[in-house]
């Protein structure tokens, strides 16, 4: 089992929401989330008024899936949310040591 | 025959669960509930021998017989104080059995003068005491105890009412509103069993404070509803849980025998007639508490009647204004009022109603008032379709309805005290001229809630409707209606869609058309947010729409779009659509969606028709097509050119146009959203005028082997350069780099001495930079040249590094001069 976070761009989300459903995936956790990367935060000047923009709006995407489908998934994710511009996000991939449905007790690959 | 009371009660209390379904436990079963527990206590009190001065009481709802599936059963031991271990026997006889089978049980052991000195400390035990009911042992006792709280209380009426008014406000701001609230909580919250209870007791305690009939019957029927649905909410959940969550209200509308009505499902149907008791029990406290509090004096100064539709209005404005409910006589006066079916809106009518919106939290306090007496719709018949009703979606916390009067309420705020920390706020009251406007648009927004899908676009229409029915002057009805039907525009496109993306902004800048409409759409943004739930207006989200904001802001101010502009957009791809009829409707609608703005404003219709057949088809990575055609004046060409987009391309095509010996008068670059580079040039031969079929040739011939990669341009180009005069050396070269001249792209301006291939040569230098121009404008003056480039990075963004910035100039300099 393997938990694959990534951090995207918020007009990039509903093309992942897309391709991982057409992967089969079952289910992703979406959250509003702000920081900042190599993008850093900038100083946005609104009709002379300079505020300054610490954190950068993102979506971080989280999806558990089977080992076999880890590749697939980070490809399909990588590619729907690139645009080629600074700002694309980051993704990566972490083992998931126990998944529970909590509604039924499955436990590991059938409770993806 | 079972003779162990505790398992014939654990029997007959399984037995009423299942009597009937778990939507139809109302008082009568709740009553037949508390039946069971007494026959088991008062068998379990007889059954030792009870100590003499000892009594057994029921308090709270139990007191009532209101004994829901599972609450807590509360109990009272009066004892006279003499017989401690006895009476500690007792207890532990009567209430641990109790404890054993599972039943929750409250009890509290105090002698009737304790009993008095607890009511005066704490609100809950006194109410709760107030309902006390005599179950076994010392009835004198018992009775004692009752006298002792009711004599408290009716020594201090007005205290007492006071203590429950605290009560209930702490209780409202606890557990919020069950007449709002999309997952109400029935019994504390404000208007649910808790303040029917309260209104029983203020009635107990406070002479001549009696209900009107109507009141009385409102009462009684939302008591009965509100603990059937709590049962089921017991039954359901198998535990004592009274906030009714979005999760269970499916399956408690069905028990309680709702069905899913055209626009209106079953869950809907449950929770609007939830709202409705919910409100009338809420209003009926507010006025009994006012008669209560009434010092009397006031009794005899009987209301103006009151006059029509302009009448009520005034009357509302006035007592909210002044922050007082209104009084029962008021009340009375308005429901008196002879206000029409729908009202005409008169110039006073609309007058007294803009008046009143202006007063921002009274003014939702007055409309939630003239809901109550049902005279709402008579003003605005649209809003019986919203009138509490619930919204299933994970941010909204209120009902239509609330969610409508709670905006109202925060645009009035902004109004009247923009957010000094928020310049956008700022900038959009103070250039706003129409207030009213605002607030109509905030009032009616979401007016297309219906049930029926869509609500843009039918509260569009709605609205149009009552705005129309309500003749307002057209400025005001124009706004308001843009509001209604474009509220989503910033908070869709701020989260959903690519803000680097120029057209992008100045398809919203085009849209929306003025600075003043988009304030309008801001402040309405953050009137929804603020009135939709603690999610909507996060920083993420807020971070999003000011970045919008900002940047068709910007567009508006370079005089980039506007108004007049975005009204040429729109007329001129009417007109492009009406010359291109014959073509197929998609394939016209794709062309319009891919291209630029920028196109459209520059490029008049009669051209645009002209190029669609060249632009339109899909063009393969390697394709390049070109067309020309007679330009402006004799002797002058217009030059499209259509190849995928990629870094270099604008120069290999000025350095194709060099080589077959053309000037570049001008040039516009465009770029489709599917990165399809649309290249326009005017131009001129270098010596002869006429311009040959042979000369197109070899151009197209170049910019293919260019693309290719089979021909070096710089070679050729030098070589055709031999053949024309050298630049004027009196001009001089000339670089700027700018970074606040737009918000996407770093634009570079060069003014040098015409040459042949000068185009050539800046672009090919920027190309080297890998630096991709979106826009060039080009200039020819006699001897002097003045070209603008609009230039991003290679990942999108603008050139900002100062080195980078002193490199553009050097290398492009290097290369006019060299």
């Amino acid at each position: 089992m393997k938990l694959v976070t990534a951090i995207v761009k918020p007009h990039r989300v509903d093309e992942v929401k897309e391709v991982l459903r057409d992967l089969g995936v079952q289910g992703l956790t979406t959250t509003d989330v702000e920081g900042f990367g190599r993008q850093r935060g900038h100083t946005e000047v609104y009709r002379g008024a300079e505020y300054q923009v610490d954190f950068v709006p993102k979506v971080k995407l989280e999806v558990l899936v089977a080992d076999g489908d880890v590749q697939g998934v980070v490809d399909a994710i990588v590619k729907a949310a690139r645009t080629g511009k600074i700002g694309d996000g980051k993704l990566w991939v972490t083992e998931a040591e126990q998944v529970i449905r909590i509604r039924t007790g499955e436990m590991g690959p059938d409770a993806v | 025959m079972i003779a162990d009371p505790l398992a014939r009660l654990t029997e007959e209390l399984a037995a009423l669960d299942r009597a009937y379904s778990r939507g139809h436990h109302g008082r009568w079963s709740a009553g037949r509930r508390s039946d069971l527990f007494d026959a088991a206590l008062v068998a379990l009190f007889s059954a030792g021998d009870a100590p003499p001065g000892v009594a057994l009481a029921a308090l709270g709802g139990y007191g009532r017989r209101q004994q829901l599936p599972r609450s807590d059963v509360d109990l009272l031991v009066v004892h006279d104080g003499r017989r401690l271990d006895d009476v500690a026997a007792l207890v532990d006889r009567v209430l641990y059995p109790l404890w054993d089978v599972g039943l929750e049980v409250g009890q509290a052991v105090r002698t009737p003068d304790e009993c008095a000195s607890i009511a005066t400390e704490r609100l809950d035990a006194a109410t709760a005491m107030l309902d006390l009911r005599y179950l076994a042992g010392d009835e004198g006792l018992a009775a004692e105890a009752g006298a002792h709280v009711r004599a408290g209380v009716s020594a201090d009426p007005a205290g007492f009412v006071a203590r429950l008014r605290d009560g209930a406000a702490a209780r409202a701001d606890r557990y919020g509103s069950t007449a709002h609230l999309l997952e109400p909580e029935l019994k504390e919250g404000a208007g649910g069993l808790r303040d029917i209870q309260t209104i029983a007791w203020v009635g107990a305690a406070v002479e001549g404070v009696s209900l009107r009939d109507r009141e009385r019957a409102a009462l009684d029927a939302a008591e009965e509803f509100l603990i059937r649905v709590r049962s089921a909410l017991h039954l359901e959940t198998g535990r004592r849980t009274d906030r009714l969550v979005l999760d269970h209200q499916p399956s408690i509308a069905r028990e309680m025998g709702f069905i899913d009505e055209p626009r209106l499902i079953a869950e809907d149907g449950l929770m609007r007639a939830v709202f409705e008791h919910a409100r009338q029990v809420s209003r009926i406290l507010a006025d009994v508490r006012a008669r209560a509090s009434d010092d009397g004096e006031a009794e005899g100064h009987a209301v103006a009647p009151i006059e029509g539709a302009v009448g009520v209005l005034e009357a509302l404005a006035e007592v909210s204004e002044a922050g007082a409910p209104a009084s029962p006589r008021l009340l009375d006066a308005i429901e008196a009022a002879e206000v029409p079916d729908p009202v005409d809106w008169s110039p006073e009518v609309r007058a007294a109603f803009l008046g009143l919106l202006r007063t921002g939290a009274p003014a939702a306090h007055a409309l939630d008032t003239l809901d109550r007496l049902g005279l709402l719709a008579r003003y605005l018949p649209a809003w019986t379709a919203v009138r509490c009703r619930p919204q299933r979606d994970p941010y909204h916390r209120f009902t239509v309805d609330t969610h409508l009067t709670t905006a109202l309420t925060g645009m009035a705020t902004m109004l009247t005290a923009p957010d000094p920390d928020d310049p956008m706020e700022h900038d959009a009251v103070t250039e706003m001229s129409d207030a009213d406007a605002l607030l109509l648009g905030a009032l009616l927004h979401d007016i297309g809630k219906t049930g029926a899908g869509g609500h843009v676009a039918i509260g569009a229409r709605i609205a149009d409707e009552t705005l129309a029915s309500m003749r307002l002057p057209a400025a005001t009805r124009e706004l308001a209606s843009f509001m209604v039907s474009h509220h989503l525009l910033l908070p869709d496109t701020a989260t959903r869609r690519d803000l680097t993306d120029e057209d992008l902004i100045m398809g919203v800048a085009a849209t929306i058309g003025t600075p003043e409409r988009l304030g309008a759409l801001y402040l309405l943004a953050k009137a929804d947010a603020a009135a939709t739930g603690p999610a909507a207006w996060t920083p993420w989200r807020r971070a999003l729409v000011r970045e919008l904001v900002t940047k068709v802001r910007r567009v508006f101010d370079r005089g980039e779009m506007g108004a007049e502009l975005a009204e040429r957009l729109t007329d001129r791809i009417g007109r492009l659509r009406d010359l291109l009829e014959r073509e197929p409707d998609d394939e016209v609608e794709r062309f319009v969606m891919r291209m630029p703005r920028g196109y459209f404003l520059s490029v008049e219709p009669v051209r645009a028709a002209r190029h669609y057949a060249t632009i339109a088809p899909d063009i393969g990575r390697h394709d390049v097509r070109s067309v020309a055609a007679d330009g402006s004046r004799p002797g002058m060409y217009e030059l499209l050119v259509v190849a995928a987009d990629r870094p270099g391309l604008l120069s290999w095509i000025a350095g194709a146009l060099a080589v077959a010996g053309l000037s570049i008068l001008s040039a516009q670059v465009f770029t489709t959203v599917d990165g399809v580079a649309v290249d326009l040039f005017e131009v001129e031969g270098a010596f002869e005028p006429e311009v040959g079929e042979r000369r197109w040739r070899e151009f197209r011939r170049t910019l293919r082997g260019a693309i290719e990669g089979a021909i070096s341009l710089d070679r050729r180009v030098e070589d055709k350069r031999r053949h024309y005069p050298p630049p004027d050396p009196a001009v001089p070269v000339t670089i700027a780099v700018a970074n606040d001249a737009s918000d996407f792209s770093t634009v570079i301006e060069v003014g040098a001495p015409d040459r042949l291939g000068l185009l050539y040569d800046v672009t090919s230098a920027l190309a080297d930079l890998q630096l991709d121009v979106r826009v060039a404008k080009v200039a020819t003056y006699t001897g002097r040249v003045i070209d603008a480039f609009y230039v991003r990075d290679a990942i999108g963004g603008k050139v900002t590094d100062p080195a980078q910035v002193a490199e553009i100039e050097t290398s492009v300099r290097a290369r006019l001069e060299g």
